[in-house]
């Protein structure tokens, strides 16, 4: 029972610190969707850390930590290469908003 | 189209030497200089856009590209800041359109010198698909499609004015032409791509992943 008691105040504490950064509006509604979600399967492992088992051996995996590594890292891949392109995105926004501005200022003193 | 960083010994003579053969628009980017690049231009009779922060060198190509783009102009011109380029090398360039054979010419400097250079092209040549001479080149004439193409967000994202530009425009199917031009030798400053070892490192593997991802379009 003890090691469900730590991994359920872990869940939570976790999860509470992403809702109040939520709450202050540290982060952006967007980024919000995807860190409940993670927030609220944080607290439901830490309820029932025997999900991972259970589900470890539906999928074949024989040693299920495994299972759980694999599948945080992959999550974590799938973040960082978003926050990538969101990148290159913002990148190309603002040199076309510096040409721009360039031109505009341009306009202006050559008037 | 002349991209600017703190060239002020170079430009106003650069400037009013082509205000003085053409009756043409002068176009400087000042690409965030430290000095009085800007003033100097502008003195000499040249349009300036001003950057708000660098955006190197094709970013500044870009700028002036998308002004031409805006106010209508059918061919642009652009050439280095440094004095490496002679302003009659303009009318060699432009007779090159004349067969309306080409959207893009390019002034080429065949480099003599520096084998490991020479190897590194011929590389980038064989990786690309591009069989150009001088692939660096800042001299080239682009007519109104091409700058069209390359005032397109499509090529926001470019950091050189060179293989990255070369390989958008030949996916786009424009046509490539060069013509030998001559070059003096640089009066200041130096090459932004051959600074340093850990530049060059950096700008090959840039430009072979540049052409690895474009590597399946072409045959």
């Amino acid at each position: 029972m003890s090691y469900q008691l730590t991994s359920s105040f872990l869940g939570f504490f976790i999860a509470g610190i992403i809702l109040w950064l939520i709450r202050r509006d540290l982060l952006h509604s967007r980024h919000a969707i995807w860190w409940l979600v993670v927030a609220i399967s944080i607290v439901l492992l830490g309820i029932f850390p025997t999900v991972v088992d259970w589900l470890a051996t539906h999928l074949g995996v024989h040693y299920p930590p495994t299972l759980i590594f694999i599948l945080g890292m992959g999550f974590i891949l799938i973040k960082v290469i978003t926050i990538d392109l969101h990148q290159s995105d913002l990148e190309s926004k603002v040199r076309r908003l510096a040409q721009r501005l360039a031109i505009l200022e341009a306009e202006k003193n050559n008037k | 189209m002349i991209p600017a960083k703190n060239e002020v010994n170079t430009i106003g003579q650069i400037v009013s030497e082509i205000k003085e053969l053409f009756p043409i628009t002068v176009v400087v980017i000042d690409d965030g200089s430290n000095d009085d690049t800007a003033i100097v231009a502008l003195n000499a009779g040249a349009i300036v856009l001003p950057m708000t922060f660098s955006l190197g060198a094709w970013g500044a190509v870009q700028t002036g590209l998308r002004y031409a783009e805006q106010y209508g102009f059918k061919i642009a011109i652009t050439m280095d800041a440094d004095g490496q380029h002679k302003v009659d090398s303009i009318p060699t360039l432009l007779e090159k359109f004349e067969d309306k054979q080409s959207d893009v010419v390019i002034g080429s400097y065949i480099e003599r010198g520096s084998p490991s250079r020479h190897l590194a092209w011929s590389f980038f040549r064989k990786l690309s698909g591009i069989n150009l001479e001088d692939l660096t080149s800042g001299l080239r004439a682009y007519n109104h499609k091409a700058i069209e193409l390359l005032s397109s967000k499509a090529a926001s994202l470019l950091d050189y004015q060179d293989l990255g530009v070369l390989l958008l425009l030949h996916r786009a199917k424009l046509r490539i032409v060069e013509t030998p031009i001559f070059i003096s030798p640089r009066i200041n400053g130096h090459s932004r791509i051959f600074s340093s070892w850990w530049a060059v490192s950096r700008y090959m593997l840039y430009t072979s992943i540049l052409c690895l991802a474009h590597f399946k379009l072409f045959k």
